[in-house]
């Protein structure tokens, strides 16, 4: 019943903090009749190792004065102590990051390669259509000639770097309650750049805000980004995350991805975030959202990049009467691993929470799905709705489900659901017997299923862009495929 | 609708304190020194008359045992428990010879005539007219008596205490024990199978529909000692058999473990079904004292077509760690789970199912209640499996939780893994209060309040219900009554 949102590893690893991240002999407790305790020897693997390691030695290179510099080591002393989680954390079970990554790719730190305009409308494909104001990061680093945007009454938007050496900075790589995620720490500690943004009370923004990140060059490389986004009372915002790769840069490449969002009272916010890059890549992300009262918050994830991936979504309600509606696609081929874990925390009363999350499995793809809704004590009216449901297209697919209810309120009424299975051959049927043939007609039942998620995304523009990616993937799935 | 009058009349009949099973039995008892060794291993095989090899599997168990620690992953709080503190075996001294009904103590029967369990093989279930039963009624750590094993045994059916199985059937014993639950298999059960004291045994011969319902009827009675029974249940081919298993023990301000094992397998064709009305000792309404349940139920539907069911009402204990599950080997096996559980004043509830799906076209159904009140905790958790090779295989989940009062919990914890395609897998939970306007509607008809809840909770609890055998539904009927009993206000 602790304040903080439980992804992550819990208390008991959060106890082990008091030892040093150096030492990580296992506690031996005394137990009674003299049995042996579990005798399981805390190794460090290699990445481990590297990720401190590499931590040290480019230290000095980061951003930040000296109190920045004191959270980034207290950040990676937390993840010294954690270590990478495995499938012994409970809520890692499902993707095992230790045994996944065998590697540690060298930091960029963003020396500029050549990218022009016309190389990150080609990344981008049908999201290019998109009228925005862009802010432009690649490999990592903040790219001003990219940018569209200037700081305005309504919208400041600096980077990371900069905001950093201002005061005050250290809030923004702060974990807030989030101390026990490996993860998170690791992003607190790396983060190299990304978006500061703050937009003001009242503010109206007509075009989308698109926070772009791209992936150039022929070396794959670590990449860390942070954004903190402030929204100011009653603002109306649209922002866009999206993750691309430039044609022919490399396909590997390590992603660790944050994004921190507080959505003041009465503001209504449309957060998207598109992670179409590196199919050969690791892209692990947090998206931190804190309402204020009377807020309105849609967020929408459209996944179809990367080797193995997992956004991590967590919501805290801080005042009453917000709503969210959270729901997204993963669409997975090839041997791709996608991991949604989401913790929505009603924290207050008179919340309402939506989630619906739409799975294609291809291939030997897994599809990995955890959601909790927690309703706290005296969250009374609480309204929570959370689906998921997945389209498992091959013999081989595997998809892993984990919806979770947490509730100490009585007044309130929450649900969830779970399903998956094959192509319903009856629909498949219908279909042919009208004379469409048997590929198209799986694609349009495809479509429609993904649809269903697709539609929860207000704005036309972004709408039919997500859903054109869709089609895309669909039809590059078609042509490697059986019909 | 004579069921809710007689939840009614059961509310108005009890006092704040609701538990009508806490009385004491005084009897003379033997007794195994405190504490937990190998030795004690040995005496309690010793005391059982055991042979050579099941002390073995006993002190490998044991050995084993020591190796393992305990789980927390369960959300559960509860003191530490000091298993050095607590007696491994008790027996009533008066049973200790020959096992038939004249021979069984007074105090013994008297007992077990205030539980409304009669041991009379004449007799029959209190309310129910014309349904036999017969019952294995287990006293602390021994069993004292088995009724109609006769009847049974002119069918070929085996309906006896596990003791006596594990010398007049060994090869039985050797054969099944341990097979679905492994000594190994998680720290409660490695315990029990190190010092399990008694138990049924039952084995249905091919073909046979067993002709009555077969029941334990498990009683704690005396002090700091913990109950470790062990259950095994064979049906062989074609075979039909329905067992149900029944609890209760004395109200005591300490906590007394209590961890068995059932072990279930079901062969080509065969059925099983197993009912629980788990009523232990909750604890008082300050949440001082009750049963630690940590039970592991499993059953193994090893043959095609075979068929594992499992009903559980969980109304008792202070915490329940409980977890019937199906291994769903056979081609077209089918595994149920049905739940209702019911917590009230401190209680705490960790149970659910799995469903591990193996065998091609197997199916399995869970419907699963919670109803938490007072300032218990109350939590469902569950896995449906289904294999690679496993395909298509079909499940259907739903559970609800009620929700009385605003200091209690509902939790909700499935685990859904479909490692192929051909896998149908449907999960859906809800929680919610009793809404006001159905509150609204049944007082509005003259109900109170009271009557109005258990009304409402009843029908919350239908579905479960109606799968339990009719000599249990009137019974739970009442105890959920009694259960929800001063949680309304």
């Amino acid at each position: 019943m602790e304040g903080r949102l439980p992804i992550g590893v819990g208390s008991e690893a959060l106890n082990d903090l008091s030892r040093s991240a150096e030492s990580r002999a296992p506690a031996r407790q005394d137990v009674a009749l003299g049995r042996r305790a579990m005798n399981v020897a805390v190794l460090k693997t290699k990445v481990e190792q590297a990720l401190t390691e590499n931590f040290a030695a480019v230290e000095d290179q980061f951003p930040g004065g000296a109190e920045a510099r004191k959270v980034r080591d207290a950040a990676i002393g937390r993840f010294g102590a954690l270590g990478l989680p495995n499938r012994r954390v409970e809520a890692w079970k499902y993707t095992d990051l230790r045994n996944a990554l065998k590697e540690v790719l060298p930091l960029s730190t963003g020396d500029k390669a050549p990218v022009t305009g016309s190389d990150v409308s080609a990344a981008l494909g049908p999201l290019a259509g998109i009228d925005a104001q862009q802010v432009v990061f690649v490999n990592g680093a903040y790219c001003e000639d990219l940018s569209t945007i200037g700081s305005g009454s309504a919208v400041d938007v600096r980077s990371l770097a900069e905001a950093l050496s201002l005061p005050e900075a250290t809030a923004l790589l702060s974990a807030e309650g989030r101390d026990d995620d490996p993860v998170l720490a690791l992003n607190a500690a790396y983060a190299t750049d990304g978006a500061v943004v703050h937009i003001a009370d009242e503010a109206k923004l007509d075009k989308p805000l698109l926070l772009l990140f791209v992936r150039a060059g022929t070396e794959p490389c670590f990449t860390v980004a942070r954004n903190v986004v402030s929204i100011g009372k009653g603002a109306d915002v649209t922002l866009i995350e999206a993750f691309v790769t430039l044609p022919g840069a490399s396909q590997g490449g390590q992603e660790n991805a944050a994004t921190k969002i507080s959505v003041g009272d009465g503001a209504s916010v449309a957060h998207v975030k598109c992670t179409i890059d590196a199919l050969n890549g690791t892209h692990l992300a947090n998206w931190l959202v804190d309402l204020g009262a009377h807020a309105t918050y849609n967020g929408f994830q459209f996944t179809s990049g990367c080797k193995l991936l997992r956004n991590q979504i967590g919501v805290a309600f801080k005042g009453e009467n917000a709503q969210i509606d959270i729901s997204g696609t993963f669409l997975v081929r090839g041997s791709q691993h996608v991991d949604t874990t989401l913790v929505v925390d009603h924290a207050v009363p008179h919340g309402t929470s939506r989630e619906l999350f739409k799975g294609v499995l291809e291939d030997q793809g897994r599809g990995v799905f955890q959601g909790k809704v927690i309703v706290q004590p005296g969250a009374q009216k609480t309204d929570g709705m959370q689906m998921v449901r997945v389209l498992m297209l091959s013999p081989d697919a595997e998809f892993d489900s984990k919806p979770e209810l947490e509730i100490y309120a009585d007044d309130v009424v929450c649900g969830h659901g779970s399903t998956s299975a094959e192509l319903d051959e009856d629909l498949l049927f219908y279909c042919r017997s009208r004379g469409i043939p048997k590929a198209q007609a799986r694609a349009l039942l495809i479509e429609s299923f993904i649809g269903e998620a697709i539609e929860k995304v207000e704005r036309d523009d972004v709408r039919e862009a997500l859903a054109e990616l869709a089609r895309q993937w669909l039809a590059e799935c078609g042509s490697t495929k059986r019909t | 609708m004579p069921a809710v009058e007689e939840t009614i009349e059961q509310v108005k009949k009890i006092d704040v304190d609701q538990y009508k099973y806490g009385f004491e039995t005084k009897i003379e008892t033997v007794k195994a020194p405190k504490g937990l060794n190998e030795d004690i291993v040995r005496f309690i095989s010793e005391k059982k008359g055991e042979p050579a090899w099941m002390l073995e599997w006993r002190l490998e168990s044991f050995r084993r045992w020591l190796g393992m620690i305990e789980p927390t992953w369960a959300n559960i709080k509860y003191p530490k428990i000091d298993f050095n503190e607590l007696y491994y075996y008790a027996a009533p001294k008066s049973t200790e010879g020959p096992k038939s009904l004249e021979d069984v103590a007074p105090e013994l029967l008297a007992t077990y005539e205030k539980l409304g369990i009669s041991l009379k093989e004449q007799g029959v279930l209190a309310g129910v007219q014309g349904a036999r039963v017969a019952v294995d009624a287990v006293f602390d750590s021994v069993s004292v008596v088995t009724t109609f094993k006769d009847e049974l045994a002119k069918v070929g059916v085996i309906f006896c205490s596990m003791s006596e199985a594990i010398r007049e059937h060994p090869e039985l014993v050797k054969k099944y024990l341990g097979s679905v639950v492994p000594q190994g298999d998680n720290f409660y059960a490695g315990l029990n199978a190190a010092v399990f004291s008694d138990g049924s045994f039952v084995y249905v011969p091919e073909g046979v529909r067993c002709p009555m319902e077969l029941s334990t009827y498990f009683r704690i009675n005396e002090e700091k000692t913990g109950q470790f029974e062990r259950t095994l249940i064979i049906a062989d081919k074609g075979s039909y058999v329905s067992y149900l298993e029944g609890c209760t023990a004395p109200m005591r301000d300490e906590n007394q473990l209590h961890a068995a094992v059932v072990e279930l397998i079901a062969l080509d064709d065969a059925e099983i079904k197993y009912s629980t009305v788990q009523n232990w000792y909750p604890g008082d309404k300050d949440g001082k004292g009750g049963i630690f349940n940590f039970v592991t139920k499993r059953g193994d539907c090893r043959g095609k077509n075979s068929k594992i069911s499992w009903t559980q009402v969980e109304t008792g204990s202070a915490i329940t760690w409980k977890y019937p599950s199906c291994i769903l080997r056979g081609e077209n096996s089918r595994g149920e789970f049905y739940s209702i559980a019911v917590s009230n004043g401190y209680q705490q509830i960790d149970s659910g199912t799995k469903m591990i799906h193996l065998g091609k076209n197997s199916s399995s159904r869970i419907i699963s209640k919670g109803i938490a009140a007072g300032f218990s905790q109350n939590t469902y958790r569950g896995l449906v499996s289904a294999h690679r090779k496993a395909t298509g295989v079909r499940n259907f989940t739903n559970c609800d939780s009620l929700l009385i009062g605003d200091k209690c919990g509902a939790h909700t914890v499935p685990y859904i893994e479909a490692k192929n395609a051909t896998a149908h897998f449907e999960h859906e939970a809800t929680t919610s209060k009793i809404s006001d306007g159905q509150l609204f509607y049944c007082r509005q008809r003259g109900l109170s309040e009271e009557a109005a809840v258990a009304l409402i909770v009843n029908g919350f609890v239908r579905d479960v219900l109606q799968k339990l055998p009719m000599e249990f539904m009137a019974e739970t009927q009442k105890l959920i009554g009694i259960s929800l009993e001063g949680s309304v206000g």
